[in-house]
């Protein structure tokens, strides 16, 4: 018995227990408040939902866990998305066939990755606080796009494009499976390879790391680029659920990202947090949102209660912490 | 423990909240998804969907996201798609962002019905409660009246790049020079009405450089404010008239000392209750039919191949009415 509570304890990792007892909370209370909660059609909204918010707070993670901050994301995935847009475009708008999608995925892969280098190169250069170096990428491309989409929107695809933002694979909404898949490169990424360790590394001790012999500067770059990176994913995904790409979609989604991040146990100093618990904090949040909606709750107060829930689990958090520690010392 | 206790307490405080929200209708519900929750237009639509909702025993609901993000429409369409309601309303933020999740609706048999969204694809209906003929003619008319039928008028409006304002524009000076060959328009029209400043500079100018200017035509919401307050700086009340839309809580004092003389707007509660009024009607079966009386539409001639309605049912905001209209909060 306790073997298995152990296995299950490294498997999830205390950060676990925050959101795992808050999706019990929202499961419960919304399961007894309304009879249609617990039903096929709210999960399908909720996993129709969850992925390109889901993909957004993925990019968010990669730079709190250094101790930074990518305020860049929304923007950099909008950009990324409306290169796509623009390549679809050129070869034929609604008759652009796959290839011009394979070749604008690619190019926005890597406008994202090139948005995310150059955050990189100046904050492990400058030493800038990433903040302020993500805050001006922001502004940057903001204005970039307004520039030279005149704040309109572009649109107009194949047709093929729609099933990946509303199609379903066997019962399984195809952009939730695009991000089941991204949720386990990232778990990959940062508990199996070097680069995930070294994220580590930095986010707890900037200097100790370069003293120990590895090169800080080259890590820095590498995460910013792959948070990049993942913000073109979000373009994509959006780019199909939206059918259009304007620089200001998904604009809301900036702080939800921290607040996932947090929920989900993320130090936000750096050098702490998972990939799952924080996957967990997002289904949480977005049942939450759906829930309360199905009651016919306003809209702000979902806000509301968001604040309320992050600050619940921080004082959950600080409580359980400060337990163990006296409880530790008594032992000893 | 107090890990135990604290969880037990918010799910409860929770339940509490959402308990008293929570009655389930087996009457088809209308969830109604406005651009942004909590502005005064948007405040008094949801004042007319409720109202009408209890009126005619229907549960009808607005959902207004926090922010003007086209996203959010989405994701509160799907969540009332997951909730099953049997109605959803509209009034779109970006129109084709809203095309994907607005055929799902109607893919699950969902009625949809939007506003302010002309020929809105996959819509069953959109309704407008002004055409843009309609409302540049009243505004043209009024004016008329006003100058007596004769004299100088300027035309102000928000950019020279809107096309609705300049639609507008369009439609009052074509009215007028059919109807009131004596009137003459000064100038070509101005792009000024969406500041104060410039709109009450430029009818400065207008009224030093024409002695016989007699009139404004202001589309943009801050255009009459900005051309009432050189009117009164000049002391030329009674003798130039302002008119155009413009927020009645914000015009109220000019229209008081007549500084502006009037204007037309169309009332976001009225589209409130015709959003339940419309929803009724076609969860019932029945069609939208040519000639049909509609309360709140009046007299409808439906346009079927682009599905919209389009009528004129214009609010006029003057002395007697500012003052209602500004307690709504508009």
């Amino acid at each position: 018995m306790s073997t298995i509570v152990e296995r299950v304890k490294t498997l999830f990792g205390p950060e676990m227990a925050g959101p795992g007892l808050a999706f019990l909370a929202v499961v419960l209370t919304f399961g007894i408040a309304s009879p249609q909660f617990l039903s096929v059609a709210t999960f399908g909204s909720v996993a129709f939902q969850l992925p390109e918010l889901g993909l957004l707070t993925l990019a968010m993670l990669l730079p709190i866990l250094t101790g930074g901050l990518n305020l860049a994301i929304t923007f950099t995935a909008n950009i990324a998305g409306l290169t796509l847009a623009w390549v679809l475009q050129a070869n034929g708008g609604v008759d652009a066939g796959p290839g011009a999608f394979v070749l604008g995925s690619v190019l926005a892969l890597l406008v994202g990755a090139a948005s995310g280098v150059i955050m990189g190169l100046v904050i492990a250069f400058t030493r800038a606080h990433p903040i302020l170096v993500s805050l001006s990428m922001m502004i940057f491309l903001r204005g970039l796009g307004e520039f030279l989409t005149r704040g309109g929107d572009v649109s107009g695809f194949p047709a093929f494009l729609g099933p990946l933002g509303h199609g379903s694979l066997l019962g399984v909404p195809i952009p939730l499976i695009v991000f089941i898949a991204c949720v386990f490169a990232w778990n990959l990424l940062l508990s199996r390879s070097k680069l995930g360790f070294n994220t580590y590394m930095i986010g707890s001790n900037l200097d100790a790391t370069r003293y120990s012999g590895i090169n800080t500067r080259k890590v820095i770059v590498l995460v910013y680029a792959r948070s990049g990176a993942m913000c073109a994913i979000a373009g994509i995904i959006m780019l199909a659920r939206f059918n259009s790409v304007r620089i200001g979609h998904g604009e809301s989604y900036l702080l939800i990202t921290v607040l996932a991040c947090f929920l989900g146990g993320v130090n936000p100093f750096g050098g702490f947090g998972r990939v799952i618990p924080v996957f967990v904090a997002l289904v949480v949040l977005q049942l939450l949102s759906s829930g309360l909606n199905l009651v016919g709750a306003n809209q702000h107060l979902a806000t509301a209660v968001w604040g309320l829930l992050l600050a619940g689990v921080m004082v959950l958090r600080f409580v359980a912490t400060k337990f163990k520690i006296s409880f530790v010392r008594k032992e000893t | 423990m107090i890990r135990k206790i604290l969880v037990a307490a918010l799910a409860t405080s929770l339940a509490l909240a959402s308990s008293a929200a929570a009655f389930a209708q087996e009457a088809g519900k209308v969830g109604v998804v406005v651009k942004i929750g909590g502005i005064p237009w948007f405040n008094a639509m949801e004042a007319g969907i409720k109202e009408r909702g209890q009126k005619l025993g229907i549960d009808a609901f607005m959902v207004g996201p926090t922010s003007a993000d086209p996203a959010l429409q989405v994701r509160a369409i799907e969540d009332l798609i997951a909730q099953g309601v049997k109605v959803i309303g509209v009034v779109p933020n970006d129109a084709k962002v809203l095309e994907p999740v607005l055929t799902k609706a109607k893919e699950k048999g969902i009625i949809v019905i939007t506003h302010e969204s002309p020929s809105q694809k996959g819509a069953d209906w959109d309704f407008e409660l002004a055409s843009s003929t309609g409302f540049g003619e009243a505004h043209g008319k009024l004016l008329a009246e006003k100058m007596g039928g004769k004299g100088e008028y300027a035309v102000f409006v928000g950019s020279l790049t809107v096309p609705l304002h300049n639609a507008w524009a369009d439609a009052a000076i074509a009215y007028i020079k059919k109807n009131y060959p004596d009137m003459a328009l000064v100038g070509d029209r101005y792009g000024v009405a969406e500041d104060v400043d410039k709109s009450r500079s430029t009818a400065l100018d207008l009224i030093s450089a024409h002695p016989n200017l007699k009139g404004f035509l202001a589309f943009g919401s801050q255009g009459p404010i900005g051309a009432g307050r050189a009117v009164e700086e000049r002391r030329k009340i009674g003798e130039i008239f302002v008119l155009g839309p413009f927020s009645p809580g914000q015009g109220q004092k000019l229209v008081k000392s007549d500084a502006i003389s009037g204007g037309f707007m169309w009332n976001p509660k009225q589209a409130g209750e015709v959003f339940v009024t419309l929803a009724d009607k076609l969860m019932k079966g029945e069609e939208v039919k040519d000639g049909d009386e509609i309360e709140g539409l009046g007299r409808v001639k439906p346009d079927f191949d682009n599905r919209n309605i389009i009528v004129d049912q214009l609010v006029p905001i003057n002395k007697d009415t500012v003052a209602d209209l500004a307690a709504m909060g508009l």
